[in-house]
Order: C-alpha cells, then sequence, then structure tokens
C-alpha cells in the first residue's frame, strides 16, 4: 500500500489544456473519490496515475517513488475499467489470476487468492465461463476480481458501476465498500455520480473544467460547500439557489427578511463595506432537506419562518414528498415528509435553521461563510 | 439435433430457399468437372479413338514416379515457404503500420501495390532481375559483392528456382495478409492492452496475450486461403520459372506436353483433389475449430 501525491499536475492535448494543475494528497489507505461533470478530467487524471497517459507537466508519486516515467507495468497498480476490459479469450478464473501470474505467485497462492475473491464476489459458479456468456453486473464483479486478487499499491476505478441498473449499482457500492474495510487499499475512484462520492468515499474531490473545486470529507462538502458549483453539484436534490440582496438590515428574499447568523455577520460586514455600504445583490443556498414544515419544527435559536409560501407542485415520493413554492422572484424545493399533507396551489409555512443557510458571492461563486 | 421450434425451422427452410439455385449452379459447374476427371483417371486417354479403361494403372505408375516424388516435394517447399512468409510478413507490416507516424497513410497505400499489379509485367520484371548476364541479382551478388565467381541462372535452376518463386509470391501476395490483418487490429479495444499493461505486461506480453489471441482466427483463415490458392497456383510458377514443378506444373506437362498422358494427368489432379480436401478438414476441424 501507499500513498498517492499528485503535484501541480497539468495534461494538454495538443494545444488542449485539460487538467490544470492538480495538487492533491490520497493518503495511505484512503479512498478518495474524484466527482464532477462529464469532461471535467476525471478520467484524465486517473489515468495519469495509472500511466496510460503521459503527464505534461508536474509530478506524480506513488509511495515515496515519482513516477511519470514509469510505465504503467511497473507501477504496481491495479484497476478496473468503466467498460471492464475483460480478456474475451480467456476463462473469468484465468482473466482474474492473469495478473498473479504474470507476478510470478506461486500456484498455492494464487489458488488461495482465487478461491477468496470468487468467494467475497459471489463467482465460483461462473469460474470457467468466458465473459462473453456472463451478465453485465457479472462482468464487472470479474473485473474487481481481477484487481483484487492483486497484491497492489492502489485501486483505480474509472466509472466502474456507470453501466449498471439502479439496484446492481446500489449492492456493488456496498461490495466496493467491503471490498475496501477488509483489505484497506489505496483506491481512487471516479464517478460523476454524487451519490456514489457521498456513500463510498473517505474524502472526495469534487472536479470541473481541469480544475480542483473542493476537497473534503463528504459531509464536510455537503454541509460546507465552498462554492455555488459544489453546492449544486453534491446533493440531491440540488441546493436552492435564489436571488437576493444584502444590507445593513439583513438579506432581503423577495418580501421576506433573514437576519445574518452571528457566525457569518463579519463576512457579511465587509462585503458591505467593499461596495461603500450600498445594498448589493447575493446568491442564497438552502437544500431541500433543510426545510422545515413550521407545523412540525422545533424551533433553534437561529431558525427563521418564511410565512405563506405558495406550493405550486407537490410530489409525493412515499415517505417524502417534494414541493416546489415560490418565494421572492424564484422558485425553490423543499422536501419535507408524510405529514405535511398539503394541496397544491395552497399555502405553507417553511421554517429553517439559518445555520444552514450559505450564502454566495455572485460573481465569484464563493460561499462567504469560508471566505473569512 | 436440438428439437426446433415452428420459427426456427421455417428459417432453416428459407435458407435452403436462398442458396438452392447458387448450389445448383455450382453443382453443375464444379462438380461436373470434378467427377469427369475422377472418371478420366481410370483411363488410358486417347487423343483420337476411344478411352482404354485401365483401372488403378495411373496410380500405379505415379506413386512409382520419381518425378511425381520430387513434385510433391517442391509442392511442399512451395507451400511452406510461402503461407509462412505471405502471413508473417502481412502481420509485420500490419503491425507497423498500425502505429502512428508521419506519412502512414501513403505507406498504407503504396504497400498495397504488388497486390494490385498484374502478374505478367511483374513476372517479367523479376525474371530480367534474375538474368544470368544483365540482371541485378547477379551484378551484385557477383560484381560487388564477390560473393561467388560464377554467374547463375537462378530461374531456370529447379532447387533455386523454386526459392525464387517463394519469394515473389511472398512479395506479391503479402497485402492481402497485411490487409486482413491491419483491419482486424483497428478493431481490437485499446482497453484490453491497457488492462494488460496494468495486469503487468509490457509490449511482448501484450502483444503475445491480446493481439495474438485476437488475430488467431484472422490469421488462421489467411493460412487456409493462401493454402488453397498456392496448392492450385499454377500461372505465377509456370511463367516465372517453368523449371519449378509443383503439382499443378506438373499435371501440365504430363497432360500437354511430351508423351500426353491425360489419363495419368487426371489421376495427379484426383491426387491432389484429395489431398486439399483432407488437408482443409483437418484445419477447419482442430486449428480454426468451426
Ligand atoms: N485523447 C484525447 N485527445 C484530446 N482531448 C481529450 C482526449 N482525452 C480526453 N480529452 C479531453 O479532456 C477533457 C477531460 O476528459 P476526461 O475523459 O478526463 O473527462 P471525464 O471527467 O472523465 O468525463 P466523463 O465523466 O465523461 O468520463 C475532455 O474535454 C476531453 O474532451
Ligand atoms: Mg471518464
Amino acid at each position: 500500500m501507499a500513498s498517492v501525491t499528485l503535484e501541480n499536475v497539468i495534461k494538454r492535448y495538443g494545444d488542449l489544456q485539460a487538467v490544470h494543475g492538480v495538487d492533491l494528497e490520497i493518503r495511505d489507505g484512503e479512498f478518495m473519490v474524484l466527482v464532477g461533470p462529464s469532461g471535467c478530467g476525471k478520467s484524465t487524471t486517473l489515468r495519469m496515475i495509472a500511466g496510460l497517459e503521459a503527464i505534461s507537466e508536474g509530478t506524480c508519486r506513488i509511495g515515496d517513488r515519482v513516477v511519470n516515467d514509469v510505465p504503467p507495468q511497473r507501477r504496481n497498480i491495479a484497476m478496473v475499467f468503466q467498460n471492464y476490459a475483460l480478456y474475451p479469450h480467456k476463462s473469468v478464473r484465468e482473466n482474474i489470476v492473469f495478473g498473479l501470474k504474470r507476478a510470478k505467485t506461486e500456484p498455492a497462492e494464487i489458488h488461495k487468492r482465487l478461491a477468496e475473491a470468487a468467494r467475497m464476489l459471489r463467482l465460483e459458479p461462473y469460474l470457467d465461463r468466458k465473459p462473453a456468456a456472463l451478465s453485465g453486473g457479472q462482468r464487472q464483479r470479474v473485473a474487481m476480481g481481477r484487481a483484487i486478487v492483486r497484491d497492489a499499491d492502489v485501486f483505480l476505478f474509472d466509472e466502474p458501476l456507470s453501466n449498471l441498473d439502479a439496484k446492481l449499482r446500489h449492492d456493488m457500492r456496498t461490495e466496493i465498500r467491503r471490498i475496501h474495510k477488509n483489505y484497506g487499499t489505496t483506491s481512487i475512484y471516479v464517478t460523476h455520480d454524487q451519490v456514489e462520492a457521498m456513500t463510498l468515499a473517505d474524502r472526495v474531490v469534487v472536479m470541473r473544467d481541469g480544475w480542483i473545486e473542493q476537497v473534503g470529507r463528504p459531509m464536510d462538502i455537503y454541509l460546507h460547500p465552498a462554492n455555488l458549483f459544489t453546492a449544486t453539484f453534491i446533493g440531491a436534490p440540488s441546493m436552492n439557489i435564489l436571488d437576493g440582496t444584502l444590507d445593513a438590515d439583513g438579506v432581503h428574499l423577495g418580501s421576506h427578511t433573514l437576519p445574518v447568523p452571528p457566525a457569518k455577520q463579519a463576512v457579511a460586514a465587509a462585503a458591505l463595506e467593499a461596495g461603500g455600504g450600498r445594498a448589493r445583490p447575493i446568491k442564497i443556498g438552502i437544500r431541500p432537506d433543510f426545510f422545515e414544515d413550521c407545523a412540525f419544527a422545533t424551533m433553534g435559536p437561529n431558525s427563521v419562518r418564511l410565512d405563506g409560501l405558495r406550493v405550486e407542485i407537490v410530489e409525493p415520493l412515499g415517505f417524502d414528498r417534494e414541493i416546489t413554492f415560490h418565494i421572492g422572484e424564484s422558485s425553490a424545493m423543499a422536501r419535507l415528509d408524510l405529514r405535511s399533507d398539503i394541496a397544491e396551489d395552497s399555502t405553507i409555512d417553511l421554517c429553517v435553521d439559518l445555520e444552514r443557510v450559505h450564502f454566495f458571492d455572485p460573481d465569484s461563486g464563493k460561499n462567504l461563510e469560508l471566505v473569512a | 439435433m436440438k428439437p426446433q421450434t415452428v420459427l426456427e425451422r421455417a428459417e432453416n427452410r428459407f435458407g435452403w430457399q436462398l442458396v438452392a439455385p447458387s448450389l445448383g449452379v455450382i453443382g453443375l459447374l464444379i462438380l461436373y468437372p470434378i467427377l469427369y476427371n475422377v472418371y478420366l483417371s481410370f483411363f488410358d486417354v486417347q487423343l483420337v479413338g476411344d478411352n482404354v479403361f485401365v483401372g488403378l494403372e495411373n496410380y500405379q505408375r505415379l506413386l512409382t514416379d520419381s518425378a511425381f516424388y520430387d513434385s510433391l516435394t517442391t509442392t511442399a517447399i512451395y507451400l511452406l515457404g510461402t503461407v509462412a512468409g505471405t502471413t508473417l510478413l502481412g502481420l509485420g507490416a500490419a503491425l507497423l503500420l498500425n502505429q502512428d507516424f508521419p506519412g502512414r497513410n501513403v505507406v498504407r497505400g503504396l504497400i498495397l501495390l504488388p497486390y494490385f499489379a498484374p502478374v505478367i509485367s511483374v513476372v517479367f520484371g523479376w525474371q530480367f532481375i534474375f538474368d544470368p548476364v544483365n540482371g541485378v541479382y547477379n551484378y551484385m551478388v557477383v560484381e560487388v559483392f564477390n560473393l561467388t565467381d560464377e554467374r547463375m541462372n537462378v530461374i531456370r535452376d529447379p532447387d533455386l528456382g523454386v526459392i525464387v518463386v517463394i519469394v515473389f509470391d511472398i512479395w506479391k501476395h503479402f497485402p492481402i495478409a497485411y490487409l486482413l490483418i491491419l483491419s482486424k487490429l483497428q478493431s481490437i479495444n485499446t482497453d484490453l492492452y491497457e488492462a494488460a499493461a496494468i495486469d503487468g505486461h509490457g509490449p511482448w506480453g501484450r502483444f503475445w496475450h491480446v493481439t495474438l489471441p485476437e488475430l488467431y482466427f484472422v490469421l488462421g483463415t489467411i493460412v487456409i486461403l493462401r493454402f488453397i490458392w498456392n496448392l492450385n497456383k499454377f500461372e505465377e510458377v509456370f511463367l516465372l520459372a517453368p523449371n519449378v514443378q509443383t503439382l499443378p506444373i506438373f499435371t501440365y506437362y504430363t497432360a500437354f506436353t511430351g508423351v500426353i498422358d491425360q489419363g495419368l494427368a487426371a489421376s495427379v489432379s484426383v491426387i491432389q483433389f484429395v489431398l486439399l480436401c483432407g488437408l482443409i478438414w483437418f484445419y477447419v476441424k482442430k486449428v480454426l475449430k468451426w
């Protein structure tokens, strides 16, 4: 096992720069997830770590070794590909032990590890089949098996679950979590699915357009997004971003006024001062999950009421119900539970804890709490 | 045979209906000459007058004729040399031209030229190269590198001639092997190479474990095709080096020159045909595993 360190890593394809200088340390035994929208450079970053893509500038270290010029076969890594990349002419068994044989592992040891992986991934009945005779989920597990039998320093995953259906994806997520718990191998996992990122990661790297937007533990990113991009990208349903105005009285959102919570007062004052004390526009971010129906809410010291909101749409989802309502000029979404049995086109009073409300600078998109 | 559903049976019947007309034509055009050939091989064929039935005598004469065995040996050498040569050279060229380098497309086109060129014109070019008096070959060997003192008529010599014929065939026909292999190479999923690299294999291991298994079938097809073509090949050998007697040329000399023994020639053809069928059967069963 080993840590992985990227220092100012840049990737260029001709004139196009795909990755703009990534600084990242993945600690020994850590499960790191790279997440971001399509084309943001996640795969490119992962493939540079694997050695499948040359590094244009910067350094990549695995453990203490600089691997920029080390070919993939000498990096001692294992990788699970999005399209599995199983050897079509080899049986499941041969696919799994292929790397072990190459590493001249003792036959008894190969046998042991194969048996263990096959049991863990429930592949025993399929060991003699060719990949073509397997379902997508089974192929996925073979690809996983091929990685875990190896004594690799680092496991790399490039969207390994994106070809599976929702239920299988959920099962495999649990499986991957279990494997990581058992083996504790340093893992780097690429996905565009923020649910996978949240559930699997020790830490998450949020990327956009070849830049890192934020690095942190999943809950830290969820609760304290650094900017508008991570705020809306992480969390489902996505955070409401509302247009408001900040002045000395607080934040105005349509006819409602939210006081600035104590923790953010210094930042707000500084922001106002920078604008010569005039009222300035601001983006307000509130997650749908943090709205509460005032009828059932327990009011804390920082709770505020937003009264008389007009409900436009109600979508019952079983235990949850998502409602779309109007506030100020914008429409927003709240996730309530089945106790709030409201009709469309009626009104509702919603409560929210100010600690859970984010204020973003509309120009830079930065979260004002983190600017301080 | 598995039990079939109505649909499967209907599909089968439709399939037969589709191929029936061509089967009929092929049957007439191919089966008739073959059967007639077999028939002739049991006769002493007279150019004028009635054929005389001689039973297996033609075959007996052949099997005791050392010229026939020489021809078999020549054919074997010719087949081994050309089949191996075209396949390997085609493979090498395809691997090389599957790499990215400037001017690749031009080279990809040029390499096909020998295959397009008309046999008759290139044959004369080659004969000129090996001409004992004016040819480049003798000039290089004798004058430039001083390998021997004496100029040789390589093409007319039955033993050396077969080598020239083999080299000519490789030169002329490797492009088809190259073309088939290259198109297969281009369809190999690059993921597999990456997976093999991650699994610890360098370029050689990746070739052995990814490229070769993917090429197995196409290589097998090339080998059998070249085999069939060359066992029956006449014009290139005959035009370039008439003293190299592979089976078709031996047959020709027997049938149309000297004593003119068409019955005997027919029996050579029959043996050649049986040989070909046997080899193909073995190959398809054991190597291609159809
Ligand atoms: N071989 C290449 N040549 C040129 N540009 C490339 C190449 N590979 C990737 N790119 C570009 O680099 C950028 C990052 O690509 P990358 O594959 O890393 O995206 P990604 O984050 O993995 O996206 P996805 O979620 O769709 O897989 C993209 O804009 C892509 O077009
Ligand atoms: Mg990708």
